[in-house]
């Protein structure tokens, strides 16, 4: 029997670094980043995704740091902004996997030309340092600057603030790659390909944990900005960064701030030591192949279920309706790149639930009573990411990397194709958000009242609902007609992110039905127009956005 | 370096491939020589380009080589690569750069000198008629423009092997005349050609040899006259249809017809 053939790895060759060819590389990548994949209806938009999506991160990091420059301790500060900054890394990482970390055209434009894996491993390694370098950058100049103007020594504290949050937002870049390598080499291949959206949402689920809530769970009270470092810190990533900023910043902490610098510096050669392993040609092959709808692949993913088909008929008013209802469904069954777009999103809710599990912050929300011992309100919060993951149908709902094939939208004679989007809609609202509420109800009537958990999460409902109209404005667009593009998605996700609207308002409808529980009579009807009038007016602007509107490929 | 000793330009041993359950390509074997164009030909799913996949170090085989100039593409890559030239059936290409900035970085790929490089970049792409288009993005290019900078990109090391794999694409007829010419020409000079397509009036035109794969394995292998003798058919299009069609073709484009117009069962 003849030897099987050895894999990329293994071959002759593969271990050698070819300096000229990874500058090649590198500088081609760097371009790909910066620029533009298309243009948009025909205009080339005004600053390239990379950039625009720098100006946002800087716009958040500045809020972030003004509003935390109150408080008089510069771990705290530290600890604060960096948590945020290296969730939105974690975050970014996460969303973006496939662009960020190889480039989808990297197997086929590069797989028949002589480049070793060890090349192109360092090319990519280069490049996604580049990328979380810049990203890390923008997130934290302004905490430097506000740091370097409010603590000691000044302009040290700016300087070191910045060096430690660049390598602490690697050290995150690489935690997350080393989840998907280690995933990728534990599972067997077609297992991980099936998992890989999971996977996506298990991350979310981790870093929103680590890096958000669990901090808050054990220090003794973050609410008035100020806290005892008990053992927790330990346990906390941005602290162990923190403390390293404190240390080198000589402000104190003693024997603590050692062990944490330790950890951070332990941490960072650990992870980034350990994802610089992992990448390779072959690895990019695998991430390509995720994309790809074999035999095999739909096999695996079978029909897509015979009652969603049934219930579009049901839903859909109009033949193009329910080709946009019948479009999405198949999609979102068969395109792991898009359900890896949209999944993270159910991380964020998943891990406040658990979140307000452990801190016992889920009673009953109508109710007032005292927060103990954490600053986040754990229903609030589960809320607005229940609220929030309505973003990510509404930014991922119009791209795809075969975004060309949307032609036969403007060849066809169709009478609307804003109602295109609106079957695509539909979909997502039945098929996708609706049992999500569905679900969310179940998992809250363990721990308040049946009743309450029904109008809480009626409530969640009907902002979400008035959510994806207005984010689905942002985003008006033939569903799956725009090419998958770097940050696309998450300079969305940075933009609706400042509003914190969908919080300010869930905040004021708890505190009032608190307050005035008969209110609930006039607040769910208000809440229900409130949703109408933003479907009403999203369909209004799909009918004269896309009306003129020419295909761009 | 590795050599093995086999004769041809491009040899396939015993080559396989397998996704699952499904054998797209079985037990291919071949022996190519220098200088010969061959067609590579089969109806779709054949398995092609996944054959050429193999052959170039695209996909690893699940058994048997592919031996380039000596070189096994899966024990030697590098070697094997450095030597071949290739043109994928999906234009695949960094659409956000320019053909300038493309054909630089497949250069710096093959460690060609800059000066040449972008000296034969420029030939080719006026020779091409795209040269005013040298320094746009490809993003807002036609599907032929992208083909043209696909073969430049192929050729602009002087491989010694070129797969092409349905390389007239997209391309206008005056291109895909200058195409075809100058694959003869390359031929003349030494070069072996792997040549896939559907378009059986070119293969005929250009290939030495034709190879007909069917549901992974050779049903055919010869020159053109030796197969159009061996199954009685006057053209290269009647020996395909003989070796490869599912059934009776004037039924099936009654069928069709009957079916588009809506008189079926009439």
């Amino acid at each position: 029997m003849r030897p099987r053939s050895p894999g990329p790895g293994t071959a002759r060759g593969e271990g050698t670094f070819d300096r000229e060819q990874f500058k090649a590389l590198l500088i081609a990548s760097i371009k790909l980043d910066l620029r533009s994949s298309r243009l948009s209806h025909g205009r080339r938009s005004k600053f390239p995704p990379l950039v625009a999506a720098f100006i946002t991160y800087i716009v958040m990091g500045t809020l972030l740091a003004v509003a935390l420059v109150s408080t008089a301790d510069p771990f705290l500060f530290s600890l604060l902004t960096l948590s945020a900054a290296m969730f939105m890394t974690a975050l970014l990482v996460i969303m973006e996997y496939s662009s960020v970390v190889v480039h989808p055209d990297d197997f086929d434009v590069l797989a028949h030309r002589p480049v070793s894996s060890r090349t192109y491993f360092w090319t990519k390694i280069a490049n996604l340092a580049f990328y979380v370098t810049a990203t890390s950058f923008s997130l934290s100049i302004p905490a430097a600057v506000v740091g370097g103007i409010t603590f000691d020594p000044g302009v040290g504290f700016g300087a070191i603030y910045l060096v430690v949050a660049l390598v602490a937002c690697q050290t995150t870049a690489a935690l997350v790659v080393l989840i998907y390598s280690v995933a990728l080499r534990v599972f067997n291949y077609e297992k991980f390909t099936r998992a890989i959206t999971y996977v996506h949402s298990l991350s979310t689920l981790v870093i929103v944990l680590g890096y958000v809530l669990l901090p808050r769970v054990l220090a003794e009270d973050v609410t008035v900005l100020s806290l005892d470092r008990g053992p927790w810190v330990y346990g906390a990533p941005p602290a162990w960064f923190a403390g390293a900023i404190e240390l080198a910043t000589s402000a104190g902490g003693g024997g603590q701030t050692a062990i944490l610098t330790l950890l951070a510096a332990g941490s960072a050669v650990a992870l980034i030591g350990g994802a610089m392993n992992t990448i390779s040609l072959d690895y990019s092959r695998r991430i390509a192949e995720l994309a790809t709808t074999s035999a095999k692949a739909a096999e695996v993913a079978g029909a897509p279920r015979r009652s969603f088909a049934r219930l579009g008929i049901a839903l859909c008013r109009t033949d193009e309706e329910r080709a946009g209802f019948e479009l999405m469904r198949r999609y979102m069954t068969r395109d792991r790149k898009l359900r890896a777009r949209i999944y993270p999103a159910y991380g964020l809710p998943a891990a406040v639930y658990i979140y307000g599990l452990i801190t016992g912050g889920l009673g009953d929300p109508f109710v007032r009573r005292q927060i103990e011992g954490n600053a986040l309100p754990a229903q609030q919060l589960l809320g607005f990411y229940s609220v929030l993951i309505t973003l990510f149908f509404a930014t991922a709902l119009s791209q795809s990397d075969q975004w060309q094939a949307s032609w036969i939208f403007y060849a066809a004679p169709t009478r609307s194709r804003a109602a295109i989007v609106t079957g695509a809609r539909k979909l997502i609202i039945w098929r996708y958000l609706a049992p999500f509420y569905a679900v969310l109800f179940v998992l809250l009537a363990f721990v308040m009242p049946p009743a309450k958990a029904a109008l809480y999460v009626l409530m969640v409902f009907l902002l979400a609902m008035t959510a994806f109209a207005l984010l689905s404005m942002a985003s008006a667009y033939l569903p799956l007609s725009q090419a998958l593009e770097k940050t696309r998605q998450a300079r969305q996700i940075g933009l609706v992110m400042l509003l914190g609207v969908a919080m300010g308002l869930m905040a004021a409808v708890l505190e009032i039905l608190k307050v005035i529980p008969a209110a609930g009579f006039v607040v769910f009807p208000v809440l229900a127009v409130l949703a109408i009038l933003a479907e009403i007016a999203l369909r209004a602007r799909l009918r004269r956005r896309l009306a003129g509107e020419e295909f761009a490929g | 370096m590795e050599r093995t000793g086999t004769d041809g330009a491009i040899v396939f041993e015993n080559l396989t491939k397998a996704f699952g359950e499904i054998e797209a390509v079985r037990n291919v074997s071949l022996v190519i020589p220098r200088g010969q164009i061959l067609g590579y030909l089969g109806p779709n799913g054949a398995g092609k380009t996944t054959t050429v996949k193999m052959a170039t170090g695209m996909l690893a085989p699940t058994g048997g080589r592919a031996i380039i100039e000596g070189y096994d593409i899966a024990a030697d890559p590098l070697e094997a690569k450095s030597r071949i030239g290739v043109v994928p059936e999906t234009g695949a290409l960094y659409t956000s750069l320019t053909p300038n900035e493309y054909l630089s970085l497949v250069a710096r790929l093959y460690h060609l000198d800059r000066d040449e490089a972008a000296r034969k970049a420029g030939t080719f792409l006026e020779l091409f008629g795209i040269a005013d288009a040298a320094d746009r993005l490809m993003n807002t290019f036609s599907r032929g423009m992208k083909q043209k900078v696909l073969i430049s990109g192929a050729l602009i090391h002087n491989p010694s092997v070129l797969f092409l794999d349905e390389p007239l694409s997209g391309l206008d007829a005056n291109t895909a005349l200058v195409l075809k010419e100058l694959l003869r020409e390359l031929a003349s000079q030494g070069k072996t050609i792997f040549y896939c397509s559907h378009v059986l009036e070119v293969v005929e035109k250009v290939c030495d040899r034709v190879v007909i794969l069917n549901k992974g394995e050779i049903i055919a292998d010869g020159d053109i006259d030796e197969l159009k003798d061996l199954t009685h058919q006057g053209s290269l299009e009647d020996v395909f249809s003989n070796l490869t069609s599912p059934g009776d073709l004037d039924e099936i484009v009654r069928a069709f017809t009957e079916s588009v117009t809506g008189t079926a069962g009439e």
